[in-house]
């Protein structure tokens, strides 16, 4: 197991590593830097200049980048221009908005996908079946932000039973963070339910009519215990690794949903930093958020052993 | 596998054309037999022919600005209503599809060439197995819709950067499955046969591996048709998507919210229209799936 | 610099609207002003910095103008009034401005203000000032005594004390201490009403009363930038909301108090609601489109005048302003000091198509690709530049639109190549008067990309005009210029719409959302 987690943690290696070149290569495309927005409406060329030359912008990309990665061996991220402050500090105070948006789009997707998913597999070929997949297929086809302004108007404004936006940390008030999390989560949690359910179904089905399953239930043993004990156990490894997938996934939606609930997670953080040119924050964030995706997908393959006794002791 | 080679007796050709014949209509029985397949494609046939007619059945142009008519709730002469620039909603609609069909195939040739091209290198060249799907790991962690910001902030949002973005975004999973597909086959006798035979490199990848690949991608480039579609939507409503005052899907949505209570319709129908095609095309996918590759029920994940 | 930036703040903002509901809900409080409460203002950017004097944002002004003041600030009617000086002698000469302070006036941190830290925060704007050309007429700064500092211009500038005054980027007086910091390294302590508590870019600002406030007791209440300002509210929490209907559903869910900027729409179908109450700021700004001179057809003046004759103003004003506009062609607003009049009206909102031919074929244009850059940041910069561009088309004119974030736009616009026509809208500059407006369009930057020498000149003049007889007159001329030139065409002016919860008393909409004067009824 150390030996696998070892090996784990160091192919992690490159994939941070294309991920911060692709980030240089990012900032070597987009025109314009911070300087006029820190030199203010009056600056003189000679001012901006002075700017660049006190936060080395305007020293060649290269050789930024040698030393940024000089900084992160020591494991300094930087300082962001914009905010004053260290780039891991602003990013590790925008973490827990968008894990929390994640993790409960992710439990929410998987809780209701599994149902719709079992189900349907348990009831193959009835009317629940298909009125299952209709409902996954349609979480897939909706437009999620689409979906979260929907729900704003509905819950928000009409019922007002849920806030439209804005944060409250778990620990402050934990009844707070559930309610403002509630939409939001449940707009990213939809393409994903449906994703879940369809494999959760499949899977199912699969594992159903095998050998060792049909053996169980010719054994008398009880249907709920045949279908949580053996099926649902083999169909939670494909499903562990979608949710290891998703997680690459979230992100990318994660932005939008911030900006529709208005919400402070690092999507929003990373997408002001390339829309103010503030690279320090834009190539933390990026790593950052590319760290929790490598460290999620380890842990999913760990759990990817466990529920497959196949990969476990082929080890 | 020798006998291609000698010139077969025309009997036989013809035998062997019939056979072909024979098999791609019962193929195609089976898929258009296949309920999920026909709703989508109807869906999907109905977009197209939109988007191909879009010029004859809009009644209006679809950046044709009429101020008096400002936000103007759906009526007679404006089907679904008119935006915050007095423009048909309907027209916009319709020319938004082309937009977004457009879009979808461009993504879809993209994915398709490079996901095929590293999906067989990585499988075909094993040195550089590693390199390539370390890199692919790489894009994976990186948020395409960032991907987009960005190159929007360099050259402008245009249709040009949304496809880049989602290329880069689909790419690896799709080289993915390729490369399980083809490590698959690579390892079954009759390619072993081949390269005793003497077949080429080149033949071989295109003759025999690709061939076999070839169902698991069709289905997968279906699904990123589906899910382009929405990320068009989702660039365009982060506004990095197609400029203005082109008549995208997501543009629409995305000038529809601020007006979500007083002009409901903007941003509601084309939203519905994406739903639709979405729908459309997943249904499409599953038909292919099951029929093309009933093994594959599974959409991959990433490992 | 921004103390206790922390995650633990929204269970607070929560807590604290509770108990302002359960204040309100007592009885007994005094009719009339109440105190107590937490406002919360929405507002769709983040302010850049608040370090007030370093940036010319209005995201920063709108919160800024709560934590720091002014020594004369803009009055209601843009005259400048003494807000921490209790007064100006100014040399008959006009080279020397000696300001008595006002005496008992505290920081947030406690100490009190005396010359020394005028003198320091007059220093820090002069380098890191965001509109520091201003006081470039500034030769010395000196304290003359604990209560009194002395300015020597090096010439006779007769609107020195409304370019001391402006709010633009305003000369905020800020502790000695804080003087050599960098841009957003200050401690962000001023003498305002309200302190500031912590800053969460894209979650909110939260301001709390400061109770050693000194109230002016020279004014009655608000007059524009200055008066007396009577922090009634417990806190003052700026909430970040970029999306408007995100916030116009927040406002009807009683989230949030005050929107500063509401849709035309939703402030119409909200003006009959008894919850909310909609308020008119008109007119806000003028809507402009700025030709590149230096390069491309925009350098010949016929081209210009073609685009202008091309123009329907009303088509597009009614669209960037929802309804809310006046058909302005002045560049001033309409009835202020400045007013210049009729000047140029026969060449404004023609959208004369013969004519448009006539000019172009007389400018040797000959269909080259137009490009009209707007940035993706402001609504009205890409309504104008969508309906711009379908008139323009019509006319003949091959205009292409690319759209671009602020700082490439602005990185763009330096550069001759790769733009021919921008659009833009001035809000803060006209409303502060004509030098602010044609402060705007001197030198190379930042409108014009080829300095013209006669609005060089023009300006010179007015900044230097004695009397307000002699600057209405210059400024006539300068109109007269621009509807000859043509290197900017005016569109028009536009309103904007705000909205405020009806339990929310005393707001009255002004170039701020003011939080001072202001308090929560029943």
């Amino acid at each position: 197991m150390t030996r696998f987690l070892i090996t784990r943690i160091l192919s992690a290696v490159p994939v941070l590593l294309v991920v911060s070149l692709v980030t240089f290569l990012l900032i070597w495309l987009v025109p314009g830097d911070i300087s006029a927005e820190l030199g203010g409406t009056d600056a003189t060329p000679e001012e901006l200049e002075a700017i660049r030359r006190r936060l080395g912008l305007d020293r060649p990309l290269w050789e930024r980048a040698l030393a940024w990665y000089g900084d992160l061996f020591r494991g300094d991220l930087g300082y962001s221009y914009l905010l004053q402050r260290p780039v891991l500090d602003a990013v590790l105070e925008r973490l827990p908005v968008t894990l929390s948006l994640a993790g409960l789009a992710l439990v929410l997707a998987t809780v209701m996908g599994l149902m719709l998913g079992i189900l349907a597999a348990v009831r193959h070929n009835t009317l629940a079946d298909q009125g299952a997949m209709v409902t996954a297929l349609i979480g897939l086809s909706i437009p999620d932000f689409w979906f979260g302004i929907v729900l704003i108007i509905l819950f928000g404004v009409w019922l007002g039973w849920l806030p439209t936006g804005g944060f409250v940390a778990l620990t402050d008030d934990p009844l707070g963070w559930a309610r403002s999390m509630t939409l939001p989560a449940m707009t990213l949690a939809l393409t994903q339910m449906g994703v879940i359910a369809r494999m959760t179904r499949s899977s199912m089905l699969d594992v159903l009519g095998q050998d060792y399953v049909r053996t169980a239930r010719a054994k008398g043993m009880p249907r709920g215990t045949v279908v949580f004990r053996h099926a649902l156990r083999n169909a939670m490894v494909p499903i562990v690794t979608v949710v290891g997938v998703l997680t690459g996934i979230l992100l990318s939606g994660a932005v939008v949903i911030e900006t529709v609930f208005s919400l402070p997670g690092v999507g929003r953080l990373i997408v002001g930093a390339i829309q103010r040119r503030d690279f320090p924050i834009i190539q933390g964030g990026l790593l950052v958020t590319a760290c929790v995706f490598v460290f999620v997908n380890i842990i999913v393959d760990m759990l990817y052993g466990w529920f497959d006794p196949r990969v476990r002791d082929g080890r | 596998m020798a006998a291609e080679a000698a010139p077969a007796p025309l009997s036989l050709a013809a035998e062997i054309a019939r056979a072909r014949r024979r098999r791609r209509a019962a193929f195609l029985r089976r898929l258009f037999g296949h309920p999920s397949f026909l709703i989508g494609f109807v869906i999907l046939a109905a977009f197209a022919a939109t988007a191909l007619l879009a010029d004859r059945i809009a009644p209006y142009a679809p950046t044709k600005i009429d101020y008096r008519a400002i936000l103007a709730p759906p009526s007679a002469a404006h089907w679904f209503g008119t935006d915050g620039f007095g423009r048909d909603i309907l027209s916009r609609i319709l020319h938004g599809t082309r937009v977004s069909l457009t879009i979808g195939l461009w993504v879809v040739a993209m994915v398709g060439v490079f996901g095929t091209l590293l999906g067989t290198l990585a499988s075909y060249v094993r040195w550089l197995d590693g390199l390539i799907m370390r890199g692919l790991d790489g894009l994976m962690a990186f948020p395409g819709v960032l991907l987009a910001i960005a190159l929007a902030a360099a050259l402008g949002p245009s249709e040009t950067n949304a496809i880049i973005a989602l290329t880069v975004t689909f790419t690896p999973r799709t080289a993915r499955i390729v490369r399980a597909s083809v490590l698959v086959v690579q390892g079954m006798q009759y390619i072993e046969a081949a390269h005793a035979v003497g077949a080429g490199h080149g033949r071989i990848v295109f003759r025999y591996i690709l061939a076999n690949a070839l169902s698991p991608l069709i289905v997968q480039l279906t699904f990123v048709f589906a899910v382009s579609i929405i990320a068009e939507a989702i660039l365009s409503f982060l506004g990095v998507g197609p400029p203005p005052p082109a008549p995208s899907l997501g543009n629409i949505i995305a000038d529809g919210r601020s007006y979500i209570q007083e002009a409901w319709w903007i941003a509601v129908f084309p939203g519905i229209v994406i739903a639709v095609a979405v729908l459309g095309l997943n249904l499409m996918g599953d038909g292919l799936r099951d029929v093309l590759d009933p093994r594959q029920r599974v959409e991959r994940g990433g490992h | 610099m921004i103390p206790s930036l922390g995650l633990r703040t929204p269970l607070r903002l929560v807590a604290a609207v509770a108990t302002a509901l359960l204040a309100c809900t007592l009885p007994g409080a005094v009719s009339g002003q109440q105190r107590g409460g937490t406002v919360v203002v929405a507002q769709a950017a983040n302010p850049p910095t608040l370090d007030g004097m370093a940036t010319a944002a209005e995201a920063a002004r709108n919160i800024t103008m709560h934590i720091y003041e002014t020594l004369y600030a803009y009055s209601e009617t843009i005259a400048p009034i003494p807000q921490l000086a209790e007064g100006v002698a100014i040399s008959d000469d006009g080279l020397s401005y000696v300001f008595t302070l006002r005496q008992g006036v505290r920081f947030h941190n406690g100490k009190e203000m005396t010359a020394r830290d005028v003198r320091a925060s007059i220093e820090r704007y002069r380098r890191v000032g965001a509109t520091k050309s201003l006081l470039a007429p500034v030769e010395s700064v000196e304290v003359t005594g604990d209560h009194e500092v002395t300015l020597r211009l090096s010439a006779r500038t007769p609107m020195f004390l409304e370019a001391f005054a402006s709010p633009r980027a305003p000369v905020v007086i800020i502790p000695e201490e804080d003087a050599a910091a960098e841009v957003g390294r200050i401690s962000m302590v001023g003498t305002g009403p309200y302190r500031l508590v912590e800053y969460v870019p894209d979650s909110h600002v939260r301001l709390a009363r400061f109770e050693d406030y000194a109230e002016d007791t020279r004014y009655a209440g608000s007059d524009g930038f200055g008066g007396r300002k009577a922090p009634h509210f417990d806190e003052v929490v700026f909430r970040i909301m970029p999306d408007p209907g995100a916030q116009v559903a927040a406002l009807e869910a009683g989230e949030v108090h005050v929107l500063e900027r509401i849709g035309v729409p939703s402030g119409r179908r909200l003006a009959g609601s008894d919850a909310i109450v909609v308020h008119e700021n008109m007119p806000w700004a003028f809507t402009v489109l700025i030709f590149n001179t230096a390069a491309g057809p925009g350098a010949n003046r016929d081209f210009r005048e073609a685009v202008q004759a091309a123009l329907n103003m009303e088509e597009i004003m009614a669209i960037v302003g929802e309804g809310l506009f006046d058909l302005n062609h002045r560049w001033q607003y309409r009835g202020s000091t400045y007013d210049p009049g009729e000047v140029g009206r026969d060449r404004y909102n023609r959208s004369d198509l013969a004519r448009t031919a006539e000019l172009l074929a007389r400018a040797g244009y000959a269909g080259e690709e137009v490009i009209l850059v707007t940035d993706t940041a402001s609504q009205q910069n890409i309504r104008t530049a969508v309906v711009a561009e379908q008139q323009l088309r019509a006319a003949g004119i091959n205009v292409v639109i690319r759209q671009f974030d602020q700082p490439t736009v602005l990185e763009l616009r330096r550069r001759p190549e790769g733009w021919h026509l921008t659009t833009g809208q001035m809000g803060a500059a006209p409303y502060f008067g004509p030098v602010d407006t044609l402060a705007t369009m001197t030198g190379a930057q930042p409108l014009f990309l080829a300095p013209d020498p006669q609005i060089d000149a023009l300006f010179r003049e007015l900044a230097n005009g004695p009397t307000v007889e002699a600057r209405q007159e210059t400024f006539r001329r300068a109109q007269a210029y621009l509807y000859e030139s043509f290197p900017i065409i005016k569109i028009g002016d536009w309103g904007k719409m705000e909205a405020t919860r009806s339990n929310v008393r005393g707001y009255v909409p002004f170039r701020i959302p003011r939080m001072y004067n202001v308090w929560f009824e029943q």
